[in-house]
């Protein structure tokens, strides 16, 4: 039943806002207006998206109390859910589309809202994409609040604070800013902030999104905040004076600011013997570099700089070469682009069907392509190894950006040679050098030197000499370490 | 002007520079069109012309051909191969220049020699090797029985360069050139023997300027090998005595006098005995001790009588001049080295430690 406009009322605005709601929840067929009665006497609206709540709590929380009540207000009534005050028409717009229930008490002129969301969504899992043999196996889910939860078990100190912001027009995404206060430097607090009120879009469907609007070089291959699913490497983030951004439906936290480097750590690495940690990550960066130079460096080779090669390697390359059609730079430049087509094939065919592809790819392309004479054996080796090389970086976003500059690098190397090399990889130098994270240096503690922080580089120092968080994230405790009384 | 802080940057960017430094106008040596040169054979030709062979293609599996031409200069020889051969020949990789006998005797290599030093194109690492006979006749006679002869020969020197096994003197390109230049030192080149179908190490030649006076083999190559070379033989068999020491190591001490009128040479021989033919039973400590002091007198006539022969020849390929020089006091001249060396008197001392063996008799 609908109120009608009483002039004897105080506000006259109520029996409206419920017409107005009406009217924004016309054409929705999950959107529900129902009238109950309070106790005995007084009728409450119930404005509701049967979708988004959970309907055994509805009838728990609300319609049981609402029926057994002989109080005067709602909030008396309802006592086994969180019960708020809606004060605007906008906030009940926006508190129905969240999974809220809106009452109306037209007696006591009384709009309050009920949180009632239902909880569907993942369990926590584990980590796909960031896979570790020790620690931690739980990673967040799409549901924020369970993955701010996560987040407060491994750092139950009431200095972790966390703000909540909302970004896009149309998805209302909820993103929440995480950082603890006193040791995160204030002005990384302030500048995220002020990134994330300048965002203007739509949609954001995942964080990605968002750090494509925070990010202060938009055009660089490199990614310029850490998307990362473990709540672990985040708590040590935020450990070390870094922030954390979390966004509602994605199950990605975004790390900043970060460093060039911070790609190639694993959660792993502080995990393992410093010693172990330490070879894998000087492996990770012998990878990258491989993954990176090799097949420029054939082409270079091949075409440039025959004397460099050792001659028995000369004698191999020179058969496995002697009968192709193509030069160096068309073979390379073919197979690179052939493995890209396995490679996203495979990512995005179901299991089974990527296992056959993985056959149909590694065998059947690469021996029938040296079979056909449009490859060389040598080269299958070595794209083999190179493929193998790029996955050996932790981060997956770094791993798709550096087939970029690989064909950055080949081409320069089928013009120039070794010097072509040499030029791109300064020129990538150069770049990285020129980043920024959230306005900090991307290529520190390297450049600009700090000294301390070469203990957590190349190698994973042992704990207990970093004894002090990274100069170059300026933290307002320097040391990690607390003095006991 | 760089912050300070990015200094750390720019070092990077400038080794990186460095490190892969050369001309900016690269040339294209695309490996399938071109035919890289293994080795150079320079042999004596008519009207004092250079006969130069090579082989090609050296490596890919296609039917080889020995190239020979007669030419003035070494480089048209280079230039002369290529018009009779599809692939462009290169001499980036060259591995080895043999250069005949006849011609080393005659002197002169040092001008050949000096032509692939100075071509940026060619490593330093080239082996220089005299052969006696005809080379080219080898090559051409193993072309149908042997598959890449030239690279295992290039294979076999590499193995006995990088492994001081006290075998061969192999001497690169860079060595023979610095010994040539250096007063006091006099050069050296591996010689081999070749014909139709053998190709074999047989010596040491010495070099008097770039002019070959001299060629030791054998024993006296053994000897050499012990005093200057390695200082290491794997085997020193002397048939003589019926006996071969192995793995020797040599500790060689020279004492030239202050005037230059003699030379006491001590040398430190430390081995085993790995085989005796002779009458003398080993087991005996007694007998052992007699072979070994009949090994040191044996030595000691042989290495007498070899640096009796290199003063002769006016040769001082062990650097015996080295040790006329002291500081602060004037260099001599090779002129005047030469003039002493020939008048030398030479004192040689062999001390033998040969190491234990089992089953002996020890005295009481």
């Amino acid at each position: 039943m609908v109120e009608k406009y009483d002039p004897q009322m105080k506000s006259y605005q109520l029996p409206t806002w419920l017409d107005e709601l009406k009217q924004k929840l016309n054409h929705m067929d999950d959107a529900e207006v129902v009238e109950h009665r309070m106790g005995t006497s007084a009728s409450v609206h119930l404005l509701y998206i049967n979708t988004l709540i959970d309907q055994e709590r509805l009838n728990e929380a609300i319609i049981q109390p609402l029926h057994r009540c002989d109080g005067n207000s709602l909030s008396s009534c309802i006592t086994n859910a969180k019960v708020s005050e809606v004060t605007s028409i906008e906030e009940a717009q926006q508190k129905i589309m969240q999974g809220y229930i809106l009452l109306n008490d037209a007696v006591n002129d009384q709009w309050v809202g009920v949180q009632l969301e239902t909880t569907l969504g993942r369990a926590v899992e584990s980590s796909q994409t960031e896979t570790v043999i020790y620690g931690a196996k739980d990673s967040f889910s799409e549901q924020i609040d369970k993955n701010i939860t996560m987040l407060r078990r491994r750092l139950p100190i009431t200095t972790l604070k966390s703000e909540s912001f909302t970004v896009g027009s149309l998805s209302k995404t909820k993103v929440v800013l995480l950082y603890i206060d006193g040791l995160t430097n204030p002005k990384f607090i302030s500048y995220a902030r002020k990134k994330i009120e300048s965002v203007d879009f739509d949609q954001f469907l995942d964080s990605s999104q968002l750090a494509a609007f925070m990010e202060d070089h938009h055009h660089s291959v490199f990614p310029q905040f850490l998307q990362t699913d473990r709540p672990d490497a985040c708590a040590y983030a935020l450990g070390e004076g870094k922030l954390t951004l979390l966004v509602s439906n994605s199950p990605f936290a975004l790390l900043a600011p970060i460093t060039f480097f911070h790609l190639f750590q694993s959660p792993e690495d502080y995990f393992l013997r410093w010693t172990v940690a330490s070879l894998l990550r000087l492996i990770r960066y012998g990878s990258f570099i491989v993954s990176l130079a090799l097949i420029p460096f054939y082409v270079a080779l091949t075409t440039f700089h025959y004397q460099m090669v050792p001659l028995p390697i000369l004698f191999v390359l020179l058969e496995s070469r002697s009968k192709l059609p193509f030069t160096p730079f068309v073979e390379g430049l073919s197979m690179i682009v052939t493995l890209e087509i396995i490679k996203e094939a495979s990512l995005r065919m179901p299991t089974k069907t990527s296992q056959t592809l993985g056959v149909i790819g590694g065998i059947v392309i690469g021996q029938a392509a040296v079979e056909a004479g449009f490859a060389s054996k040598v080269l299958i080796v070595l794209m083999g190894i190179s493929a193998i090389a790029f996955f050996l970086v932790p981060n997956y976003q770094m791993t798709k950006s550096m087939v970029l500059v690989q064909v950055f690098l080949l081409i320069l190397a089928s013009f120039l040679g070794l010097p072509g090399i040499v030029i791109g990889l300064i020129g990538t130098l150069a770049h990285l050098h020129g980043l920024t994270s959230l306005g900090q240096p991307y290529f520190a503690p390297i450049s600009p030197f700090y000294g301390k922080g070469w203990l957590d580089l190349f190698i994973r120092g042992p704990l207990i000499w970093m004894r002090t968080r990274p100069d170059y994230l300026k933290p307002l405790r320097k040391w990690r370490q607390e003095m006991k009384k | 002007m760089v912050p300070y802080k990015h200094y750390s940057l720019l070092a990077i960017a400038c080794l990186m520079w460095m490190a892969g430094c050369s001309s900016p106008y690269v040339e294209n040596n695309m490996i399938e069109e071109i035919a890289p040169v293994v080795f150079w054979s320079v042999d004596k030709g008519t009207e004092g012309k250079f006969k130069i062979s090579t082989l090609v293609p050296p490596l890919i599996q296609e039917k080889k051909r020995l190239l020979t031409k007669e030419v003035d200069l070494l480089k048209q020889g280079g230039k002369e191969f290529n018009l009779i051969y599809n692939r462009e020949l290169k001499q980036g990789q060259l591995r080895m220049v043999l250069i005949n006998e006849e011609l080393a005797k005659k002197g002169g290599i040092e001008k050949l020699v000096n032509t692939i030093l100075v071509d940026p194109d060619i490593s330093m690492r080239v082996y220089l090797l005299i052969v006696r006979g005809n080379f080219d006749e080898y090559i051409k006679h193993q072309l149908t029985k042997q598959e890449n002869q030239d690279y295992f020969l290039y294979r076999m020197l590499k193995h006995y360069e990088d492994y001081n096994q006290g075998e061969m003197s192999i001497v690169n390109i860079h060595q023979f050139m610095k010994k040539l230049y250096s007063p006091l030192e006099a050069p050296i080149l591996p010689v081999f023997r070749s014909d139709k179908n053998n190709f074999n190490y047989i010596g040491t030649a010495f070099f008097q300027e770039d002019k070959e006076v001299m060629v030791i083999q054998d024993v006296d190559d053994e000897i050499f090998q012990l005093l200057d070379n390695d200082h290491f033989l794997k085997v020193l068999a002397i048939p003589k005595l019926s006996v071969s020491l192995g793995r020797v190591r040599s500790n060689v001490r020279m004492k030239l006098s202050r005037d230059y009128s003699s030379l006491s040479l001590h040398v430190g021989l430390n081995g085993r005995i790995e085989e005796y033919q002779g009458e003398k039973e080993i087991q005996s400590e007694e007998q052992l001790e007699h072979v070994i002091q009949e090994i040191e007198i044996y030595l000691e006539e042989q290495t007498s009588d070899l640096l009796k022969r290199m003063q002769r020849w006016k040769v001082d390929p062990l650097e015996v001049g080295t040790h006329s020089l002291k500081p602060f006091s004037k260099e001599i001249t090779e002129k005047q080295w030469l003039k002493y060396w020939g008048n030398i008197k030479i004192n040689v001392d062999y001390d033998i430690k040969i190491q234990p063996l089992n089953n002996v008799e020890r005295l009481m």
